[in-house]
This record gives structure tokens, C-alpha cells and sequence, in this order.
């Protein structure tokens, strides 16, 4: 095992390969807060990349309900559970995970710390559809550890880790991490079906295929991507809760590339499990009714300042301007600024590719037409 | 110590066991002896195999590179080998009660492999899938590719009959006025196939051809002509691995052989397995 720095722990970690970061990393930011779990990006997906034999239980894009929404079942609390105490030392200035990692737990004969779903905890995608947490009046059973009535929707892709576990727990070099940027494949030529890759990945986001015999995962619309175009389940997003782009380290971050405004300056938006270890690259902005004990397990320490923060996009017309470039175009967004009242997407050659004011006009129709002398009722 | 000694009266045990199933003394040899005859067979049950003398090799954990096995299941395989001087066949059996043909998320195959080095030379290669530089060849045999060439259909639904499919679209309606439209289009909803992936798709044998300079290196070979055929017995499989006679094998030049058995049931795909170190291999 070689040591590497993972700036999401705030220390060093031990990990299979020594730290080889991309040219650019691939990463996303998703807002919590506007998912619909209308599956739409799920739906995309699946009819791009997962509509072949073998494929049809297998979501590269899933959506969940959280607390008890799982796809595959009980894919969190599996290893939370086995992974044991996850304290941070929140004295310094940055947050210091003191608990173990993934790579750091992984018991003798193994490369990682996984566990294997079986067939059946994949045919349930949707279980816990819309289940609150809590106590429900009028004699229903549910019974739980959180006290108030909530849920939400976390929508997953693979999250194109810095530190896959995935390519980690391979044993032949079937996965590869692109040096251009960052994007973690399955070798569908090399791979031989070993489902060690499964067995590790802890966001269970790479999946067997029984008729292939190989493992398949979500490969960031990589053709897409190149063109510089967002990823399927990005651009259908009914929610606008997606950006897809690049994001630097933290000591490189610029103020204009959206994701390291979002990432590292503001710190809005934060890493899944961030102490399984691997850097993951989609960013979470945290839902901002859910008792921060449990989104701070889910998303690390800085779920209280990032909701805060985005509770501030009320007066930030940074913040809010660039909230609003989400889902307004479907290139890449690799660069943005705001000059008063107008909010822009731009490439990396500075073209613009989006303007998008930073307050939509409203407009309201008279109720009624007198041009084709209709009533009509104006629908939020 | 204790252990050692347990394990080593399990081996002379089985070696009974075994002599005694079989309704006369036989008394495993310390080689695999490729007997002559006349025709070779890939049928685990033909009488060519009955006064051939038996090797039974005790298999152990590959806990050299992780994955490892770290808790052992197979405990021996029991080998023949003949030869008609152009092919040599193996005949390799071993106890394993449950048939795990069914690839699925954690569910893994039955499988077993010969290994041999390519080259016979003085010293052998590493006994574990070889070294750089000093290359093994590998005949690997697979229990749901022995299903398929039975005639299971290339269907989830003969690995999962309650799954359910609404569509795919290379069977849309107007695929079928033209089968070769249709077959390109499914080709390219299944990279791995599409890759030639020799893991994957429908098969004409059940076993596949391999090279390999080390462990995580193997590597299919397509020069490779081995073929294989297994069965279940009473109480596990019997399989019968053909191939060419490795090259410079003769009377008076023995060359190793390597033996690994996969126990599906157990998990173990890929380095976990139970494998055995080299053995001599001498021609009769
Ligand atoms: S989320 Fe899983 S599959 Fe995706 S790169 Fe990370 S470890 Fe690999
Ligand atoms: S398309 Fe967007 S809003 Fe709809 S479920 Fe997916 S992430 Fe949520």
C-alpha cells in the first residue's frame, strides 16, 4: 500500500497505488434540494447505456429515498456498519478524520474492506419509495432512531473516484482511471467477471452482468463528454439539480470554474461518505430539513455551514446566479461569471455558451383571453 | 502442527477412500503418468480410463496475492492423464457436492484449470500462474459454460426464469426483416461480446485457452487448442481437459503440471481459489 493524500479526510491514507491524480477530474455537483425522484435521469440512462441482456435489474443512475431507500439494498448501512466508529477532529481548521478508511480497515487477504449484494437486493430499486422517517400518527408502526417526519431524494451515479475502490480491488488491472480526466472505466476486454470490483466498490456502483459475464459501470457519457456535451442523466434532469464539469484540488481551486465556487470556495456542496475514503467526485448539496445528524454521517462535518451557506443564496446573487446556470444548457460549463443581473456559461476558450438571468421574470397571464375569449387558470 | 498432521491424514484417508470406491487397490502415484492409448476421449465415463494410474493431488489455499482464499474447501483432486502422442487428456476429479452453474451477483462457478509451462526447462516457472519471462499455459474449464454447450439458451430468463424483460430494443419489430441488422444491433447492446471478450457469449466449448507471466497477467490464447468436457458424479464433477502434447514432452523428459479447482459455492472466482504446486508429469 502506498500513501496519498485525500484532501476530503484533511490527512493521508494508505491506498493500493501510489497517488497518480488525472490531467483534469471529472466531477459533479447535485442539489438535493430539487430532486423530484421523477427517475427521468434514471430512465435516460438506462435507455443509452443499460438496454442489453444482462443488464436489466443494473441502474447506473439511481435515485433513492433516504433513510429508507436503497439501491442496491442496504448498500450505506452494510458497510457503516462494518466499517465501525467515524469520528473527525473538528479542533483545526480543517476537519481531520480520526476513523479508518475502506483501503485503511481492509481485513488479511483482502485489498479493501466490501461486501457482495446478492441477485435479490438488486430487483427492489424503489424500496422505500417516499417512506419517512419517524413516528406516523393515526396507528402506523414505523418505528426509528430519527424524531421527526422527513425524507429526501439522492440521486446516484458512479462517483469517478480519485481513489477508486473499484480499481483497487481488481486483481487483473481491468479498471483504469483516465489520465485525461479522471473517468473510471471497466476494460469490457479484459475483464473476466471476478465481481471483485462489486465486492468493493462501497457506493455499489459497479455491477455484473450475468449474460456478458463481465462487470459494468456508468461511464460519465465519456463520448459526451469529450464534445463537450453533460452526460445523459445531466441534461434530461427534470429537476435542474446537475452540473457536470472538472474540478481542481483545493489549493488550486478557481473562483470561476462553477464546481470548485460550489466545492471549495463556498463549500455548499459535499462528498457521499466522504470516509469510506475514496474522494469520490459528485458533490452533494445537502437537503436542508434533515436533521444534520444524519446528513452529517452521510455527506462529513460540513453539512451545517454548507446548509447555512445555501440557505444564504437569498442575498448571495453569486451563489443564486450560479444555482441558476444548472441545467440551463447542456455543454459543459467549465467556466462562469455573473455581471450584474446576468449570469454566464462559458467554455474553457471563454465562449459563451449560456446567459441566464439571475431572477426569472414572472409573468401572469390574464385569467382571461380576450383574444380567443377562453378562460384559463394559471398553474404554478 | 496439529493441523499438518490432520490434514495429512484427511489426504491418506480420501487415498483409501478412493482405492476402495473404486473396488480394487489403487494406490495413488506421487506423478501424473499420461498412459498411452489408442484414442483419446473427452468422456469422463469411458472405459480408456480405467486402468489408468491415478494421481491425487492435494490442493491448497492461494493465499500468496490478495484476493486470497483464506479458508479452505476442496481438499484434493483426484488425476489421469493418457496420451495417443499427438493429444494428451486429463481426467480430473474432486468432491463437490453443490452444482454452481448459475452466474449471478454473488453467485460464482465451478471451474477447475491444468497449467503447464510453456517451455520445459530445467528450472520451472513460479508454480503460481508463472513469472515474466517464463510464461504458463493454462486449460481452464468452466461449469455454466459446460451448462451452455448442453444447450441452456443464451436467455436471462434461463438463469432467472421469474425475471422479467419488457424490451430490448434489437428485438424492436423492424429488426426482423433483417437478421443481420438484428445480430449487429445486439452485439452492440453487450460491449464485452462486441470487445470478442472470450469470457463471454455463447461458446462452443467449455473450456478456454489461457497464457500467463504471474499472477493478474492472464491472458486468453488464441493458439491455444484445448477442449474439455465435464459431468456431474455422485458426489462432484469429473472433467476431462484435452490438448495438444506440450512441446519436448517425452519418455525421458518429464515437465510439471499445476491444478486448481474452484468451488462456486464457497466464493471463490478468479485468485481465490485452491491450487496445488507443481507435480511431474511423465509420459508412460
Ligand atoms: S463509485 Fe465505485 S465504481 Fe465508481 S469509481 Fe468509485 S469505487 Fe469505482
Ligand atoms: S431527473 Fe433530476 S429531478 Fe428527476 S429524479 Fe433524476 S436527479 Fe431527480
Amino acid at each position: 500500500m502506498a500513501r496519498v493524500n485525500n484532501w476530503q479526510l484533511g490527512r493521508e491514507m494508505s491506498y493500493w497505488y501510489p497517488e497518480a491524480r488525472p490531467q483534469k477530474q471529472f466531477a459533479a455537483v447535485f442539489d438535493t434540494n430539487k430532486c423530484i425522484a421523477c427517475q427521468t435521469c434514471t430512465l435516460a440512462c438506462k435507455t443509452t447505456w443499460t438496454s442489453g441482456k444482462g443488464q436489466e435489474y443494473m441502474l447506473w443512475n439511481n435515485v433513492e429515498t433516504k433513510p429508507y431507500g436503497f439501491y442496491p439494498l442496504a448498500w450505506d448501512l452494510n458497510l457503516l456498519e462494518m466499517l465501525g466508529g467515524q469520528e473527525w477532529d473538528e479542533t483545526g481548521e480543517r476537519p481531520v478524520y480520526q476513523g479508518s478508511t475502506i483501503f485503511e480497515s481492509a481485513p488479511a487477504g483482502e485489498r479493501v474492506l466490501g461486501w457482495r449484494p446478492e441477485d435479490q437486493d438488486y430487483s427492489y430499486p424503489n424500496v422505500g419509495e417516499d417512506d419517512c422517517a419517524g413516528q406516523v400518527d393515526g396507528g402506523a408502526s414505523l418505528a426509528a432512531s430519527h424524531d421527526m417526519a422527513w425524507f429526501y431524494y439522492l440521486a446516484r451515479i458512479c462517483n469517478h473516484c480519485t481513489y477508486p475502490a473499484c480499481l483497487a480491488s481488481c486483481p487483473r488491472g481491468s479498471i483504469y482511471k483516465r489520465p485525461e480526466d479522471g473517468i473510471v472505466l471497466v476494460d469490457q476486454g479484459r475483464c473476466r467477471g471476478y465481481q471483485e470490483c462489486v465486492r468493493g466498490c462501497p457506493y455499489k456502483k459497479v455491477f455484473y452482468n450475468a449474460m456478458t459475464g463481465t462487470s459494468e459501470k456508468c461511464i460519465a457519457c465519456f463520448p459526451k463528454m469529450e464534445t463537450g456535451i453533460q452526460p445523459q442523466c445531466f441534461v434530461n434532469c427534470i429537476g435542474k439539480i446537475r452540473m457536470a464539469g472538472y474540478l481542481n484540488t483545493p489549493e488550486n481551486a478557481r473562483e470561476d470554474n462553477p464546481l470548485d465556487y460550489l466545492v471549495h470556495i463556498k463549500k455548499v456542496a459535499l462528498p457521499l461518505f466522504p470516509q469510506f475514503g475514496l474522494e469520490p467526485n459528485v458533490y452533494y448539496i445537502p437537503p436542508v430539513h434533515v436533521p444534520t445528524s444524519f446528513t452529517s454521517q452521510m455527506f462529513g462535518p460540513g453539512v451545517g455551514k454548507a446548509i447555512e451557506t445555501y440557505r444564504s443564496a437569498a442575498t448571495d446573487s453569486d451563489l443564486a446566479g450560479l444555482l441558476g446556470l444548472f441545467g440551463s444548457s447542456e455543454r459543459v460549463m467549465t467556466r462562469w461569471r455573473r455581471i450584474g443581473e446576468t449570469v454566464t456559461g462559458l467554455d474553457d476558450d471563454g465562449n459563451v455558451l449560456v446567459n441566464v438571468p439571475l431572477k426569472e421574470p414572472v409573468h401572469i397571464r390574464p385569467a382571461y383571453d380576450k383574444l380567443y375569449q377562453v378562460t384559463r387558470s394559471n398553474c404554478p | 502442527m496439529r493441523e499438518v498432521r490432520y490434514s495429512v491424514s484427511v489426504f491418506i484417508l480420501s487415498a483409501l477412500m478412493l482405492a476402495v470406491s473404486c473396488g480394487k487397490t489403487e494406490v495413488p502415484t506421487p506423478d501424473v503418468q499420461a498412459v498411452a492409448a489408442e484414442r483419446i476421449t473427452l468422456d469422463a465415463n469411458d472405459a480408456v480410463w480405467t486402468n489408468v494410474p491415478v494421481h491425487a493431488s492435494r490442493l491448497i489455499l492461494q493465499d500468496l496475492v490478495e484476493p486470497r482464499l483464506m479458508e479452505a474447501s476442496t481438499q484434493e483432486v483426484r488425476v489421469k492423464a493418457i496420451t495417443n502422442g499427438g493429444q494428451i487428456a486429463f481426467r480430473l476429479e474432486w468432491a463437490d457436492p453443490s452444482q454452481n452453474d448459475l452466474p449471478s451477483p454473488k453467485m460464482f462457478m465451478d471451474a477447475a484449470a491444468v497449467q503447464l509451462p510453456i517451455k520445459i526447462e530445467a528450472s520451472a516457472p513460479a508454480p503460481q500462474m508463472g513469472e515474466m519471462g517464463k510464461t504458463v499455459q493454462i486449460s481452464y474449464w468452466r461449469a455454466d459454460w459446460q451448462a451452455i454447450v448442453d444447450g441452456r439458451a443464451d436467455e436471462i430468463k434461463a438463469l432467472h426464469p421469474n425475471a422479467s424483460v419488457d424490451h430490448y430494443p434489437f428485438q424492436a419489430r423492424p429488426l426482423d426483416k433483417d437478421p443481420e441488422a438484428k445480430a449487429r444491433a445486439e452485439f452492440r447492446y453487450s460491449p464485452a461480446r462486441a470487445l470478442g471478450n472470450s469470457r463471454s457469449g455463447p461458446r462452443e466449448k467449455p473450456v478456454e485457452d489461457l497464457i500467463a507471466e504471474g499472477p493478474g497477467t492472464l491472458t486468453p490464447n488464441p493458439a491455444g487448442a484445448s477442449n474439455g468436457k465435464g459431468i456431474r458424479t455422485a458426489d462432484g464433477w469429473a472433467i476431462v481437459l484435452t490438448r495438444p502434447v506440450p512441446e519436448g514432452l517425452s519418455l525421458t523428459q518429464p515437465t510439471q503440471i499445476a491444478f486448481a479447482v474452484w468451488e462456486g459455492s464457497h466464493g471463490e472466482t478468479g485468485a481465490r481459489k485452491m491450487r496445488t504446486g507443481w507435480v511431474n508429469l511423465l509420459m508412460k
